[in-house]
This record gives C-alpha cells, structure tokens and sequence, in this order.
C-alpha cells in the first residue's frame, strides 16, 4: 500500500493536484431528480449544515417554445405556449391570447369576458391547492398534501365538462373562447364546489397553516428585504411578503376584475412564513370572487369575437405592431410580449413567467445561511416553476 | 406606491397562531370514507367532449390540408389511400399519436365536419415495432366508432393491431368488434403520387417513396410559407 502523502508527492511531481480544492467546504447537488426540486437543480456549497454559497442551474427543461411559436400560425400557439405553466396553464394562453386581441383590435363579447375571469380563478384556485400539496409534501405533512390533491380534482373535474381535457385544457383563444358554458347543472356544479372547499379551508389551517411545528420551521428564513425584492424584480405573493401592496389585478385591471371586490393580503415580515399566509389568505379570496362571480351570472351573448377573418384559421393575420400583456397568476406577474409584422404567424412571442426573477438570483442570494433542512421549504415558499425559468 | 386605492387586508386576518392541539383535529378523518376510486372494478365519468382520438367521414373530406396546417405538432400528414381497388379522389389526413397534443385544432378548422372526436384516450402498447403501428392510423368513420364504444364501454382505442405490408402498402385494421378493414396507401403529401399504379415493381415504388417523402414534406413547407 503507498500512502496517501506518498501518491500526493508523486502526483505533484507529474504536475497533478489530487487534493480536493476546498478543504472546508463540501460541495452538494440538489438534483432534477429530488423531490424537493421539480426539474430544477441547485448546486449548494456546504459548511456543515449551513449553505454557504449557492447557484441555481434551471435548463432542464428548455424547450425553445419562443422560437417553435414563431414558426406556428396565430391560433396554433396557444397550443404551445400553456405548457409553460404547468400548474395553471390557462395563464399563458391568457396572456397570449389578449396580446392578439389587443394586436386586432377586438372587443371580447361580455360573455366569454365572464367565462375568461372564472376560468383563471379556477385556475388560481387549483394552482393553490397544488401549492399546498408541494408545501406539505416538503413539510411531511403528508395528509395535508392528500387531501389538497383531491380537493383540486374535483376543479379537474370542473374543467374537463368545460374545456375537455384535464390540465392542458387548450381553452382561451384570441377573441373568446372555444366552447360555451355545458349548462346550469355545471354552474350548479361549480358552486357546490366552492362551498365544499371553502368548508374545508379550516382542516388545511389545523394542519399546516396553524401547526406550531410548521411556525417553527419557516418562521425567519429566507427573509427578503422590501428594496431588494423591488431590485430584482419579484412579483405576486413574494413581493406582497415584503410590505409592498402590488396586483395586477389591481393596479392595471383587466377582465372583470374592476367590478368584482376582494382584499389584497399584505405582510411586512418577507419570511417564508409570510409568503406561505399570504397564498393562504388568496385562496381564500379566490373562492370568494368565484363566488360574487357566480352570483352575476354569465350574461347571454356570443362567447366568440364573430369576424369574416376568422373563416380561414391557417391564414389568419393580424395587422403589424406589438402589444404586451399582463395576469396576476399564483406566483406573480406573468406577461406576454408579441411582436406581429403583419404575416400568419408572429414574428417574436416573449414570455416572462414569474419565476424568472425570484427562481434565480434572488433564491442564490435567500439560500446563503439557510440550514440544509430549509433549502426544499424556501424553494417551495418562494413556488418557484421551472417550466417558467426554461420556457 | 404611495396611493393605495383598493382594499389591503388587514394583518390581524392574514396571520395565524400557531397551537399544539389542532393537528390533531386532523384525525377526524379516519373513519370516514375514501375519495378513492378502484379502477378496474368501478368506472370513472369521462366528460361529454373529451378531446380524445378523432374520427373521420371519408365521404365528406376534401383533402384541404387545413388540418395538416393548423396541427401545433405537425402530426398530420395527408396520404393517398386506394379502398377496393379505387383510388380516393382527395388525400385524408393521416394523425400520428406519437406527436398529437389534442387540442382539436384541427376539428375546429375543418370546413366540412369531415373531422371529429370521440371521448376513447386510452391507448397502451408494448415497445414493439409491430404494435407501434397503432399510433399512426387514418381515423374511420364515426359511426363505426360509436358502434365500437357501444360494445365496448372503456374508452380505448377502437383498433385492436393495425398490419402495414412494406411490400404491397396495405394497411389492415383489426377492429374490436371483430371487423377487418384494408386499405392502400399510395403516397404521402399534398400532391396526387406519380406512379399511381397498384401493382408493377413493389421494391422500385418502395424506393421511389423512400427518396420522395422528404422531397414532398419540403414542398408542403415552402407552400405553407409562401402563403
């Protein structure tokens, strides 16, 4: 046996350096296949228990959907684009969808506007219940998780009479929507729905929400500052955590939104504890919008923009020029930016999911101090999507 | 930021305190009855319009290609078929499975109704090349579709195999009602195939198509971007 000094001298002598570089310092790959990290890998430098550097390394799941829209025609793309937000995919066909309106001009008929504004609660209601899966799944709190999934199966359920499918439920297109509401028995449906899971609201709060043990664990970590969440750019419950009352829904309505009431919860603590009541609190008031929105009832009218260029869908085109906008989704500010030159296919769709700005930097610059037991809870706190990071 | 016109929920609502007693609570669950569904003995509800496999009138289609240009995955290839002898007049779109995402564009966009859907979404295969055939069809009509799902209420695919001789292009489907269905398929794009012909030289044709496929694809491009 040679040892270990010995194999060191001879390797300095051939010029080779065997010792690891960093002695007190250990490096650890949180990997795509963890189940903290949905498709998205940190790469932590450890002392002890504590991170002392971290980098984010998303691009797992590039998919080039900005360059792939470019080579579709108009309608096309709303095919695509969903799956950039796997959670809430009615989001990105959303916002696509009202940058063409805007691009053509286009008055949406009163009724696909009310069928517009449920479906993104809907969505923002089961976006929310598949948070709290992630959360109590990362917290052990493994029935608290059970029991939102099967709550949001229930809005699947809803979807699927609607729209036909499940989770892609390629449903929004520019100028309306594709299908009109299936009747008063899924009204009727839908407000069962929402009483049954407003009633249940209270279990997730003796689990999760009111549980000492989950105070204790995201109480004080990942503490974000008001300025610093202003710097980077992060949007939604993250940056209502911090003490600054922004909403899209608020400060550049959009849909129906104006005539429905419905409070902004705001807290100055910017803790993950915070963040995590913060989205709490918007499930709350997501059920009740639905609910004021059931209550006005969807007005008759055509759910379609009715227009002679809508005849020859592979050929439809949309006058030169460019529009962006903007929803309020789960995890914040998520916006469209579409360039049109005139053609039957656009010339640049961008896409900025939300999870761009507080998914990066701002977790790299969170993480630095946290216990290795807090990285999956601030991962999950902040909700960060990887599809929106890799697009 | 300063000016604040809507609503802000006040802090007392938003925050919780914590208690050691309430998870607890959570027990309550545990003589009640499980939301779950036993598969293979209970039925799920599938919903009305399911976007699932499509079906095709063949009398009605016209051979437009709208579909193929409206499909997001490229996954419909119009093709030229022969049933009995007698060559269709128009291509019909052929979807491969493999790529469709089911959005049903191509139902919407179909001018004469000639496309449509049905709720089957179940289709399962071994990794075999002969079963992989099954996710490359020429949709058959609805009606046989329905009759299918009549007898067979468990939303699969209504083909049990589907053959393709190499040789002779002849697709056989082995429906699940027990019906046999044979077609040929001449060629492939938008533009009727030169050597119409059944029958002479099947290797030379079989070549012929080899080196024409990507030929035709590459003009059914250009045409959709010169438009």
């Amino acid at each position: 046996m040679v040892s270990q000094s010995e194999l060191i001298k001879e390797a300095r002598e051939n010029g080779m350096e065997l010792l690891p570089l960093d002695k007190d310092t250990y490096e650890l790959f949180f990997g795509p296949q963890h189940m903290a990290t949905e498709n998205f890998s940190i790469i932590l430098k450890m002392d002890g228990h504590r991170v002392v550097k971290a980098i984010a390394n998303p691009g797992f799941l590039h998919r080039g959907f900005e360059k792939l829209a470019e080579l579709r025609p108009w309608y096309t793309n709303i095919a695509l684009l969903l799956r950039i937000c796997v959670p809430e995919p009615d989001v990105p066909e959303m916002i696509y969808s009202m940058a063409v309106d805007e691009l053509m001009g286009w008055e949406v008929p009163e009724r696909a506007q009310w069928i517009r504004t449920t479906v993104l609660e809907m969505a923002r209601v089961s976006a929310y219940l598949f948070w709290i899966m992630g959360l109590s799944f990362k917290l052990g709190v493994y029935t608290a998780g059970q029991w939102a999934a099967a709550y949001r199966e229930r809005f699947m359920a809803l979807f699927e009479e609607l729209t036909g499918a499940r989770v892609y439920h390629i449903y929004t297109i520019p100028g309306g929507v594709r299908r009109d509401i299936p009747g008063d028995k899924w009204l009727r449906q839908l407000k069962d729905t929402v009483e049954y899971i407003k009633s249940k609201l209270p279990d997730f709060d003796n689990l999760v929400f009111e549980n000492y043990i989950t105070h204790r664990r995201m109480e004080g970590i990942g503490v974000m500052d008001k300025k610093f969440a202003l710097a980077e750019g992060v949007t939604g419950p993250n940056l209502r955590a911090t003490g600054v009352p922004y909403d899209v829904r608020r400060m550049d309505p959009y849909l129906l939104y104006p005539e429905l009431d419905f409070e902004v919860p705001v807290l100055k603590e910017g803790d993950a504890l915070a963040r995590a009541l913060i989205r709490r609190y918007e499930l709350e008031q997501d059920l009740y919008i639905l609910e004021q929105l059931l209550e006005m009832g969807p007005p008759s009218g055509p759910y379609k923009v009715q227009d002679p260029r809508l005849k020859n869908l592979p050929r439809f085109k949309v006058p030169a020029g460019d529009a962006f906008a903007h929803v309020e989704s789960t995890k914040g500010d998520f916006g469209a930016y579409v360039v049109s030159t005139g053609g039957n296919k656009p010339y640049r769709v961008q896409i900025r999911g939300p999870s761009i700005a507080h998914g990066i930097r701002v977790l790299e610059q969170l993480l630095v101090g946290a216990r290795i037991a807090d990285v999956p809870v601030i991962l999950m706190s902040l909700d960060n999507c990887p599809p929106d990071i890799d697009r | 930021m300063e000016e604040i016109d809507f609503k802000v929920a006040p802090e007392s609502k938003i925050k919780k305190r914590p208690s050691y007693i309430k998870p607890w609570l959570g027990l309550k669950y545990l003589f009640k009855k499980p939301v779950t569904i036993k598969i293979p003995y209970e039925k799920t509800q599938i919903a009305k319009n399911y976007r699932g496999f499509h079906s095709l009138d063949w009398k009605k289609c016209i051979g437009c290609n709208f579909c193929g240009q409206i499909c997001p995955a490229r996954a419909i290839e119009m093709t030229w078929i022969e049933v009995d002898g007698k060559v269709e007049k128009r291509p019909h779109p052929k979807i491969d499975y493999g790529r469709c995402t089911f959005c049903e564009f191509c139902v919407d966009v179909c001018p004469t109704g000639a496309l449509g859907f049905v709720e089957n979404f179940m289709l399962t295969t071994e990794w075999k090349d002969e079963e992989l055939e099954l996710f490359d069809w020429v949709p058959i009509h609805p009606d046989k579709l329905r009759e299918i799902n009549e007898k067979f209420p468990d939303y699969r695919f209504p083909v049990g195999k589907i053959e393709f001789n190499k040789e002779t292009k002849e697709v056989t489907y082995y429906l699940r009602d027990g019906d046999v269905f044979k077609f040929k398929i001449l060629g492939y794009g938008v533009r009727p195939p030169a050597a119409a012909k059944p029958k002479p030289a099947a290797p030379k044709a079989e070549e012929a198509k080899k080196v024409k496929k990507p030929e035709e694809k590459k003009g059914q491009k250009s045409e959709e971007n010169s438009s």
